[in-house]
């Protein structure tokens, strides 16, 4: 039977994140950005480039420091940018390969395993998991950079779920890739959820927010402007059929942003 | 034809803008040739003073302490070829503890009595102790001396050592009266001859490169004792000690700054921020790279050493403890230096860029090109060549491979010592400058 406390965090959310602020020297990228992930959802950062997506996900994985605001995982202060022990709960798939060319897709998620803190059989089956996620068994042996843009954001999601993380931080996983890797990120997407992954992705592409998340946040000029399911925000620009293209460029508007 | 010209300068105007957009990485392939030509124009005008021969240094132990001895010293110090010691509050020693130390290569001992043989006419009494590997610096002494002891002795001694000379050699006493006859005439001639054409205004040749002492050079009353470490292999010169020394340092420094700019390929192609995040302490990221650099470096002076053994024979492997230590220490302080620059600089270009500009104005001043040793530098180029970590590593090595020092020896221990405060005062700005740019720390 479960106490009460431990009653009481299953019903917090995984991430909140609280007026979470950041600037590049007098840039303001990310400005009072407030929300929450719930365990096992999966939410999606919707914004044109620049909005602050990559920004706000730094700050959360650690890699910038000296932002304002306050982030809370699992009820406790989090700070992954000085605590170790805070990094082993996120897995971080970045925007730009992050993958050894030189190495063999086996190689690296060896290598990568081993710097989460796995070993023997527990690495050996993470790395087994890893390449039926991503579709990458047959290749194993071959060096990454003969690798397609393809495989390589498969292997990159992979190697970022490596370690099983509570929470994993994809940034725009299915940049540049064709449809049929596409499709098999979003299902590898769907198996991370049914195993009750919590997701955070960005995304420029509508249909993809729109197929994959519970709920999703759009950023512009570094502010969230709406978070909600898509039938929520359709809601709420008062169009009920509006799809979410319609929802994001009514709330962000029609200016070119780069 | 058109096309092509248009394309080509389209072509080279983006490479121009790409040229001038990292402005660091340009500032210093420029400061590149400028700081070369500095430091050779610095390096040349003092080892050569406009044309001068470079001076070696000779230690003096004066034993007779009197008048003429005292002459003798003055003369030495005037002397354009030699830089004396000791200098200033420094004491000479015992001059074999000089050379055996590796102190000194050179030392001119004045026997007791030296002032009174010069006062009888007789020969008086000198002995030079010298590193006979120094072949470059035995001849700068040996002019040296042979000015400063005919200035002392007022060409006196000249016919009493050539009429020595040849009695030595066995001829009857008649030629031997006859030769030195011949000698104080011409001798005469040709200083009458220098008078009158440094009157006329220098005709005939080049009289004023024609110094009278220096035709009777090397008829110095000198007994001549070589010592050199039992150890030192014969096919070991100074020079190839000298090349293998500074090739070894500098290459080692190319090759672990290469290494150490992994960290800057790994925020290159990506891999940076997915190390960061890794649930691991973040100096490791650091500590790593210097690992992998280090081992590096004593693989390849390992490669180098070996291959020099076996080319040359210059003895690498007669001090086993010796050499670990010595290239463990210069490992330690050239990784230190690499890993140094990898963290300061944003770009690849950048860290090519300063890192070629220090190598190779450190092996100039460190002694990797030239022996610096030799020269004759004033006191703030001593501290800037003894600033570079070159300098120290050449001079570890070359104690080493020429001295036959052990690491325990005070000035290869002082060597050691130096090394190790480069290691750990540039890994600890790498250190503070990899937490400042990329953990916020």
């Amino acid at each position: 039977m479960m106490r009460t406390n431990e009653l009481l965090a299953q019903d917090e959310p995984l991430l909140e994140v609280r007026d979470l602020s950041y600037s590049y020297d007098t840039v303001e990228a990310v400005r009072g950005v407030t929300f929450a992930v719930e365990r096992g959802e999966l939410l999606g950062f919707l914004g044109p480039n620049g909005a602050g997506k990559t920004t706000t996900l730094g700050c959360i994985a650690g890699l910038l420091s000296d932002w304002k605001g306050s982030l809370h995982f699992d009820g406790r202060d989090f700070d992954p940018g000085s605590r170790t022990a805070d990094r082993a709960t996120l897995g971080l798939a970045p925007q730009e390969l992050a993958l050894y060319d030189d190495l063999t897709g086996l190689e690296n998620l060896c290598f990568f395993g081993r710097l989460s803190g796995l070993a023997g059989s527990e690495l050996d089956t993470a790395v087994e998991a890893a390449l039926e996620l991503s579709g990458l068994a047959a290749r194993a042996g071959d060096r990454v950079g003969t690798y397609s843009g393809g495989m390589k954001r498969r292997l990159n999601l992979a190697i970022g779920d490596l370690h099983q993380p509570q929470l994993l931080l994809l940034d725009e996983p299915t940049a540049g890739v064709d449809p049929q890797s596409r499709s098999h990120i979003f299902e590898c997407l769907r198996a991370l959820r049914r195993s009750g992954r919590t997701l955070i992705y960005t995304t420029h592409y509508m249909e993809e927010a729109e197929r994959l998340c519970d709920r999703v946040a759009i950023i512009n000029e570094g502010a969230i402007v709406a978070l909600g399911s898509c039938r929520e925000l359709a809601r709420s620009i008062g169009q009920v059929e509006a799809d979410l293209e319609q929802v994001f460029l009514q709330l962000t508007g029609r200016r070119l942003r780069d | 034809m058109r096309r092509l010209l248009q394309t080509a300068l389209l072509l080279a105007g983006k490479d121009f803008r790409v040229f001038f957009r990292d402005r660091t990485g340009m500032l210093l392939g420029l400061a590149l040739p400028i700081g070369l030509v500095t430091v050779f124009g610095f390096i040349t005008q003092f080892a050569f003073r406009g044309g001068d021969m470079p001076r070696a240094e000779l230690w003096v132990v004066d034993e007779d302490r009197s008048e003429a001895s005292r002459l003798l010293v003055a003369e030495l110090e005037r002397s354009a070829t030699l830089r004396l010691r000791p200098e200033g509050d420094e004491e000479a020693h015992d001059a074999y503890e000089l050379m055996d130390d590796g102190e000194a290569h050179h030392v001119l001992v004045i026997a007791a009595g030296f002032g009174d043989r010069i006062g009888h006419g007789d020969v008086p009494e000198l002995t030079l102790l010298r590193d006979p590997g120094r072949t470059m610096e035995d001849r700068l002494v040996r002019i040296g001396l042979s000015q400063a002891v005919t200035t002392v002795t007022r060409g006196r001694l000249i016919p009493v050592l050539l009429g020595q000379r040849l009695r030595d050699v066995g001829l009857p006493e008649d030629v031997v009266a006859e030769v030195v006859q011949a000698q104080e005439a011409g001798r005469a001639a040709l200083e009458n001859y220098l008078a009158q054409a440094a009157g006329e205004g220098g005709s005939g040749g080049d009289t004023a490169a024609l110094d009278v002492q220096s035709v009777f050079s090397n008829l110095v009353p000198m007994t001549v004792v070589d010592r050199q470490p039992p150890e030192r292999p014969r096919m070991l010169t100074y020079t190839l000690a000298q090349s293998v020394s500074g090739i070894t340092v500098m290459m080692l420094m190319f090759g672990l700054v290469a290494c150490g700019g992994t960290l800057i390929l790994e925020r290159e192609q990506g891999t940076l921020p997915r190390l960061l995040s890794a649930a691991m302490p973040r100096d490791a990221i650091l500590v790593g790279k210097f690992l992998f650099a280090a081992a590096v470096g004593l693989f390849q002076l390992a490669l180098l050493f070996c291959w020099g053994e076996l080319l040359f024979d210059v003895g690498m492997f007669q001090r086993p403890a010796t050499l670990l230590v010595v290239s463990v220490s210069v490992t330690a302080a050239v990784t230190g230096f690499g890993v140094l620059i990898a963290a300061w600089a944003k770009t690849t270009k950048q860290a090519e860029g300063v890192s070629t500009l220090l190598i190779l104005v450190m092996s100039a001043l460190g002694g990797a090109w030239f022996p610096v040793q030799l020269f004759d530098l004033p006191v703030y180029a001593e501290i800037i060549t003894r600033s570079t970590l070159t300098w120290w590593a050449m001079s570890a090595y070359q104690q080493m491979l020429w001295d036959q020092a052990s690491w325990t020896a005070p000035s290869v221990l002082q060597a050691l010592a130096v090394l190790w405060a480069f290691a750990l005062a540039t890994s600890f700005l790498a250190w503070h400058l990899f937490r400042r740019r990329y953990t916020g720390g």
